[in-house]
């Protein structure tokens, strides 16, 4: 805090006039800062961030935390899920920005520092500061962000299609419209939108009369026999979910998209934000679309009757027949990787279907790349904030082999150093959230400690020591009771589409697939390639176990601590490509260089390949072993979306 | 008067309890940190998810904690000091604490999220799994005291604790108490990794604190039950009575928090299965034993 300025109030100060209780209980806020991190936990350490050191503890939800954490520039769509998040967070709470610019959606953060630790630790005691002096004000302001506007639309409950913006009587039948919430088609955020699928419009889905069997169409509509609502009726018979929960999903995750209800909690301080939307639905659980599957539940079995309710569903595998719903577990979702929009369709407790909603992460860096070939590899890393030297070391490798430059001997060594570095604390920053996930907190607390140590080291010495503490964490894994029970098993990728994906994946089917086996300098080293057989997570758990291992060896076999220095210039013309094999597996670029720059550079990363096998991992089994089988994917989605 | 006394060893208990906690999972004792969290939480607002089930999620943490102290009253800190002294009040504990899951599957539904939904339905199972286990070695334990009430039991040990006597119900009950309180690994309904948070999800400010003291006092109440059941109670040379009940209490419960911290998540096909399957076994051989003992030895 500069002197001599009075501190700003804290945005989200709660309303209140400050008296001695407030003070009091302001101070205990100030001393127990709860984190939610936006994008993720993983991309705190990757940058060298010690979060908890800090005082910051990280929760699992926003409605238990008080401190928002934004790390790195936010993308746009990330920062509307981010704003969600504030919003559900209760009052008093802070927004703490590091190294992150303003965020249109989010108010001006409170405390706004550099990325680097002891910014971060200044900024906790200012925080805590601000927090112990404004969490009452007498006026609070209100937060409300775009992605939390929740458009009312007017429809009939005869006649569907027919939607207006204010109220009245539907021209076709003149009942007086209904209000309802405005979905994924109709609102403004669309692109961001985690909200649900968009079955309804599927081309292969028709729309059939209860009364009249005859009548077909494609789209939605009201028989011209009688009138009543066209029910949708799958053609392929396996599109169950466009009976299903229609706006339920809303409500069911606050990772997902707009609500409203913060709003509502401002005025009333009591959820009277229900009453305008609850109109609509009798059923209190919202999680049925009043359309189609209601009319079933109305005639056969009752009021909210379950056979009524699931006639129209797949008979699930265990008996139990239940509701769908379709649950989003991201992108902001804790043990999960940050900017993963998941969506999970839950039969019960069962994944019945798998949806990743693309460009949550995106940034347009594809269009950053065609420039001078000098700043290119710095460019091309701020694709992956969970690996920026490996992509940087890939940029320097494509542009010497388009270029036809030999890489010096001395370079060689460095640039493995530095590779194998990265991916001992990218592994290790995976296995800090993994065994999160799995519920050993202990041993997750180890790995994130060891992966900030590594990205700290400063001589080669200690990453010997280094290597002794990691030996004894694995050594603790491997002997966890129960461990490889719980993952033996959960997440069985078929070989044939693990071989595609590479990297880990791959290797834990028994596949020798790595970039590094073709290159002789790793085999001087000591480099032996680390398969598993299991294809499970067990197994992918144990290769990356074994390459933390192996590459901190592999760097005290080089004997140096490398940095991907080595840069490239010149008027160079040519057209090329390199292979290195990052962490989570092979990635190639392929540049056009003409005199000095970069006309065309195109990129293949293995996050495609690996989020196609995320419906695999996860269809078919209770929700707890579908979240360890994704996240025994490994995926970045940074990657995912350039 | 021994109402009021009752409540303050109660709070004592929680407020030990969650120290215990914070030690476990930090390493240090702070023991102004559950007060300094506790009035945080109270200053933070108490927000209400969007179209709850109204009832069920107000009452859901008060029925936690209602359960948890109903349960309570009826086990002993001493010979004289137990709030009521019910002829069946090994019974009544058990029916206390079925009212856990009501409350859990309360919050689970109430809360109108997916996750607390599944969270809820997750207890459920796990109430499949544990009930019989807390049960049936509160069976053989009054066999052997040939009383219900909590008081005969603990002097029915007298002789002989019933941790030796009858090793297999102590594991057994050890283990259901973990899973009634859903400590980890049998943390299912609040997952912090997996779900979010779970059933406890959407509560915050004096509505997660009251879930939070309710959880606390559950620990409390099992730790109480087991150190009735297994360990002599008030039992022990030299110390007066209370102070033995309440040492072996937060011993019980300190143990309770950090077994299961190196041990991952247990599935819930895994803890159906071994309940059912290895449990119910485990615990009708160990009354088969008890009976055994009790009519060869007296």
């Amino acid at each position: 805090m500069e002197p001599g300025r009075a501190p700003t109030a804290v945005i989200g100060a709660r309303p209140g006039h400050p008296s001695w209780l407030h003070h009091l209980v302001a101070r205990a806020t100030a001393k127990t800062l709860h984190a939610f991190v936006v994008p993720g936990a993983e991309v705190a350490r990757a940058s060298g961030l010690d979060l908890a050191g800090a005082g910051l503890r990280p929760v699992a939800t926003p409605r238990h935390a008080n401190v928002l954490v934004l790390i790195g520039q936010i993308p746009e769509n990330l920062a509307r899920a981010a704003a969600v998040v504030y919003a559900q967070m209760p009052r008093p709470r802070a927004i703490l920005a590091l190294g992150s610019e303003r965020v249109p959606s989010l108010p001006e953060p409170d405390v706004a520092v550099p990325a680097e630790q002891t910014a971060l630790v200044a900024g906790v005691t200012a925080l805590r500061q601000r927090l112990a002096a404004d969490s009452f004000r007498p006026e609070a302001p209100v937060f409300d962000a775009a992605a939390l506007q929740t458009v009312t639309e007017y429809t009939c409950p005869m006649h569907p299609e027919v939607v207006r913006s204010a109220p009245g009587s539907c021209p076709t039948c003149g009942m007086e419209l209904v209000p309802r919430e405005a979905t994924s088609g109709m609102t403004d955020h669309a692109a961001g939108s985690m909200q649900h699928s968009h079955r309804e419009h599927d081309e292969t889905a028709t729309y059939t009369c209860p009364m009249h069997p005859e009548v077909v169409q494609h789209e939605p509509g009201s028989c011209p026999i009688c009138g009543m609502t066209l029910e949708p009726r799958a053609s392929d018979g396996g599109d169950p979910g466009a009976a299903a929960n229609h706006d339920g999903s809303l409500e069911m995750d606050h990772e997902a998209a707009a609500h409203h209800h913060h709003g509502d909690e401002v005025h009333a301080g009591h959820p009277t934000g229900a009453a305008h939307h609850d109109q609509m639905t009798e059923m209190d659980h919202g999680a049925t679309n009043h359309g189609a599957t209601n009319h079933g539940g109305h005639e056969m079995g009752g009021f909210m009757s379950m056979v009524g309710m699931t006639k129209d569903l797949p008979r699930s595998p265990d008996g139990l027949p239940m509701e769908w719903i379709e649950v989003p577990f991201g992108p902001l979702f804790p043990s999960l990787p940050g900017g993963l929009a998941l969506t999970l369709t839950l039969d019960g407790d069962r994944v019945a279907q798998t949806a990743v909603t693309p460009g949550i992460v995106s940034r347009g860096l594809a269009a950053t790349w065609p420039g001078p070939l000098t700043t290119f590899p710095a460019r091309l890393a701020r694709l992956d904030p969970l690996t920026p030297v490996t992509y940087r070391l890939l940029a320097q490798q494509a542009l010497e082999q388009t270029a036809g430059i030999a890489v010096p001997q001395l370079a060689i060594h460095s640039r493995i150093s530095a590779l194998e570095r990265e991916r001992a604390g990218s592994h290790l920053n995976w296995l800090a959230e993994f065994v999160r996930l799995l519920g050993v907190q202990r041993l997750a607390d180890r790995a994130a400690a060891l992966q900030l140590a590594l990205r700290h080291v400063t001589e080669i010495k200690q990453i010997a020591r280094l290597r002794a503490e990691v030996a004894a964490l694995l050594h603790d894994l491997e002997r966890t009771p129960l461990l490889r029970r719980r993952l033996r098993g959960i997440g069985i990728v078929p070989d044939d589409e693990a071989v595609v994906a590479g990297g880990p994946v791959a290797r834990a089917t028994g596949v020798v697939v790595d970039a590094r086996n073709e290159e002789l300098v790793y085999h001087g080293l000591g480099y032996r390639p680390i398969v598993q057989h299991g294809s499970d997570a067990l197994a992918r758990l144990q290769v990356r176990a074994g390459e933390i291992s192996q590459s901190l060896d592999l760097i005290l076999a080089t004997g140096c601590l490398g940095a991907s220095e080595g840069s490239v210039s010149g008027e160079l013309s040519g057209t090329g490509a390199a292979t290195i094999e990052t962490p989570r597996g092979p990635a190639t670029l392929h540049l056009e260089l003409e005199r000095g720059w970069v006309t065309a550079a195109h990129l293949e990363t293995p996050a495609a390949s690996l989020a196609a096998l995320i419906p695999v991992v996860a269809g078919g089994t209770e929700v707890a072993d579908a979240l360890v089988g994704v996240a025994s994917l490994d995926l970045s989605p940074w990657t995912l979306d350039q | 008067m021994i109402t009021l006394a009752f409540i303050l060893v109660l709070c004592l208990g929680a407020y030990l309890v969650a120290v215990l906690e914070a030690w476990t999972v930090t390493g240090r004792i702070r023991p102004a940190a559950p007060i300094v969290g506790g009035l945080a939480l109270l200053g933070r607002e108490s927000l209400v998810p969007r179209r709850p089930d109204r009832v069920l999620f107000e009452t859901a943490p008060v029925l936690l904690l209602i359960a948890a102290v109903l349960a309570a009253a009826v086990l002993p800190l001493a010979p004289d000091a137990v709030l009521i002294d019910l002829a069946s009040g090994a019974l009544f504990v058990n029916a206390a604490w079925a009212y856990v899951m009501v409350a859990l599957v309360m919050a689970g539904w109430g809360s109108n999220g997916a996750y607390s939904l599944v969270g809820g339905w997750r207890f459920l199972g796990q109430l499949v799994a544990y009930s019989m286990l807390i049960v049936m070695p509160i069976t053989a334990v009054a066999m052997r005291a040939a009383s219900l009430s909590t008081t005969a039991i603990v002097h029915s040990q007298a002789s002989l604790w019933n941790i030796v006597a009858q090793p297999l119900g102590f594991v057994l009950f050890w283990l259901a108490a973990m899973a009634a309180s859903f400590l980890p690994p049998f943390d299912l309904p609040v997952a912090p990794g997996e779900l979010a948070g779970g059933v406890a999800e959407e509560y915050t400010g004096i509505r997660l604190l009251i879930f939070r003291l309710g959880r606390l006092v559950l620990i409390v109440t099992l730790a109480a039950a087991i150190t009735i059941f297994f360990l002599g109670g008030w039992l022990g040379p030299w110390l007066p009575a209370w102070l033995w009940s309440a040492g072996k209490t937060l011993a019980v419960a300190a143990l309770l928090l950090v077994i299961g911290q190196v041990v991952p998540r247990l599935r819930e096909e895994q803890l159906l299965a071994w309940s059912w399957k290895l449990g119910i076994p485990l615990a009708l051989a160990n009354i088969a034993w008890v009976g055994i003992t009790l009519l060869l030895v007296g």
